[in-house]
């Protein structure tokens, strides 16, 4: 389950500080990596949720922020809705999709559940990229952004789109934390930990899923529809499985089931892959290299790693026992598909 | 035009090549993960450096030298991952071991763009097998014919080895239940170690084939991931005849899919594959029962 610690509190506040500063400040560069940041963010919030916090690694969230990206651009460009009614058309119609991907793929586990996502996503992917509707490789161009002009804001001025992505990302924030500790959210956790005995106490296990992996869907959408403003086109890249791949290495770089770990982790990727490919074209090595180094310390990510530090002279507190728990459960999971 | 013979000749040969090219890779894959449960993402990357290793040797020591040299320096790769991370990710769960290898994903991306550039190498058809042969009325490239041949004799090849020799029964118990062909004094670790190499040599040699096909580029590993994956996950995780039907499906259901309804081809395959996970989640033919 999720709790709220004070060294959470403190990140969150200096995180918040920071962007707040930064988007104030920053020239033009500096603030559109703001927007890019806080979307990031968002999308591995929605990840880390079921991930994290269900044990449900899903490889179709990078599937379902282009869904978003592109339900949001068809509604506006092709359909001709006002621009708010497709952001929340957009987030409505992925997260039913999501929902629809949860409760079937909710069935199983460990890597087929990983598999299974992966199908869904790639099947969303060659949807768009064949579908002439939705404009092939060329994608959708000429996305408009949500017209705030009635309360005296102009989002199409860089600095008032990203103070716009950092207030979705902390709506999201404060929303992800509330659903994680929720009902909802605590029988996952429970489901997560032992399925069986959460099916003996009477829970409807796939609907929880389902529910959750809905939620997350519609989290990953609002990123979706952010990233298609933000830079006003989409294309079929957006869907491709590798950007799913991408979000569960930020997912893990921050620190699996933190919540506040994978906002970290988005900083963290963000600044690097600018600072590395300022350097060089070898981008992909070096997240690969940091990718295999994180997976095999063995350490929960950054702010898993910080939170072992500072906790180290308390006895084990809850949150390393779940991260610990994670690991265990996930690799006992594979064992049992296999028995 | 659809009705004539000719048609379905020709387009069956093509699913057969494209079967058994996604056999070659798809066979190591997937009885790397019944045996072990390891999944191994990078297996696509290890399929693009045997399509390099062997355009390169190729234009030293001609086509024939470098379908030889490429299974063993994949074969040879393999060792080394094997040593640095295989080894110590066995009992990582599968969310850790789909990560470490997709950062090797990445890793041997740019690792070969940085050795042989982001250029697409060619690699010639032998003289030997460039002309055209006909069957039952159609016209079809010899090449293409070695490629299915190939597939087949080593389809024949495990099928013999896992069937009916020792080292395979040994194997298949293992597959079955790694802790009690442990108890009767199998060394499963060392017989995973080969069997991982044999895999990598597969997949090199499938790169190998396929380099005079297709274009040779960094990312050719990725493409043909996701129908590997697609394969075992359809036939089944751990059997030869699993990979052997999946990728015969994958194949048909690509290339007909693709005259017949060209804009649904691609969802036809994912559609297959979600209906496979929903009404038969452990593939068409698991390893076990």
């Amino acid at each position: 389950m999720f709790r709220h610690t004070s060294l959470r509190f403190w990140a969150l506040g200096l995180i918040a500080a920071a962007a707040v500063l930064r988007a104030l400040t920053a020239e033009y560069f500096g603030v559109e990596m703001v927007a890019e940041i806080a979307i990031l963010a968002i999308l591995v919030i929605a990840l880390d949720m079921v991930a994290g916090f269900g044990g449900m690694v899903s490889l179709c969230h990078g599937a379902l922020m282009g869904a978003g990206a592109y339900a949001y651009a068809m509604l506006t460009v092709k359909v001709g809705l006002a621009p708010s009614a497709a952001f929340a058309g957009a987030i409505a119609i992925t997260g039913a999709a999501s929902w629809l991907i949860g409760a079937v793929c909710g069935r199983s586990h460990g890597i087929y559940f990983i598999m299974a996502t992966l199908a869904f996503g790639q099947m969303g992917y060659s949807l768009v990229f064949e579908q002439p509707v939705f404009g092939g490789d060329d994608g959708v161009s000429g996305v408009p952004r949500i017209d705030l002009s009635l309360i005296g804001l102009d989002l199409n001025d860089p600095r008032t789109f990203a103070f716009a992505c950092l207030f979705v990302l902390g709506l999201v924030y404060w929303f992800a934390t509330h659903v994680l500790q929720a009902g909802l959210g605590r029988t996952l956790t429970g489901i997560m930990h032992n399925e069986q005995r959460m099916r003996a106490l009477g829970v409807n296990v796939w609907r929880i899923k389902a529910d959750m992996f809905g939620l997350s869907g519609m989290i990953a959408a609002a990123a979706g529809a952010l990233a298609a403003q933000h830079v006003m086109f989409v294309s079929p890249g957006l869907l491709n499985w590798t950007v799913s791949g991408e979000a569960l290495v930020v997912v893990i770089l921050g620190g699996l089931g933190t919540i506040i770990g994978p906002v970290i982790g988005a900083i963290a990727f963000v600044m690097l892959k600018h600072e590395v490919s300022a350097h060089t074209d070898y981008w992909h090595l070096v997240v690969g290299l940091i990718l295999i180094a994180v997976v095999m310390s063995r350490a929960n990510g950054i702010f898993g790693w910080l939170e072992q530090r500072l906790s180290r002279a308390r006895p084990s507190s809850a949150r390393d026992v779940i991260a610990h728990q994670v690991r265990k459960d996930l690799a006992a999971q594979g064992a049992l598909e296999d028995a | 035009m659809q009705a004539d013979l000719g048609f379905w000749v020709l387009q069956g040969l093509n699913a057969l090549q494209l079967s058994m090219l996604l056999f070659l890779l798809s066979v190591g894959l997937t009885v790397i993960f019944g045996l072990m449960h390891f999944v191994n993402l990078a297996h696509g990357s290890l399929y693009a450096l045997g399509a390099y290793a062997a355009a390169t040797a190729g234009a030293a020591i001609g086509f024939w030298g470098g379908l030889l040299v490429a299974p063993f320096a994949v074969a040879a790769l393999g060792v080394v991952l094997y040593l640095v991370f295989i080894r110590r990710m066995r009992r990582a769960g599968p969310m850790a071991q789909v990560l470490v290898t997709f950062g090797l994903i990445f890793v041997m991306l740019d690792l070969t763009r940085i050795v042989w550039g982001a250029q697409a190498l060619s690699a010639p058809v032998p003289a030997l097998l460039d002309g055209r042969l006909t069957i039952l009325g159609v016209e079809y490239p010899a090449y293409r014919l070695f490629v299915i041949a190939l597939g087949l004799a080593i389809w024949g090849v495990l099928a013999l080895v896992l069937g009916r020799t020792q080292i395979g029964a040994m194997i298949r118990a293992g597959v079955d239940n790694d802790s009690m062909a442990a108890c009767m004094g199998i060394d499963v670790e060392k017989m995973f170690f080969l069997v991982f190499c044999v895999g990598c040599a597969l997949a090199g040699l499938a790169g190998a084939v396929a380099a005079p096909l297709l274009s040779v580029t960094p990312d050719m590993g990725l493409q043909i991931l996701i129908p590997t994956l697609i394969v075992i996950v359809i036939g089944g995780l751990g059997s030869l005849k699993g990979a052997i039907a999946g990728s015969l499906i994958y194949g048909v259901v690509q290339t007909f899919g693709a005259v017949l309804f060209p804009q649904f081809a691609s969802i036809l395959i994912y559609g297959l594959l979600a209906a496979v996970l929903i009404l038969r989640p452990a593939g068409l033919f698991p390893a076990k029962g």
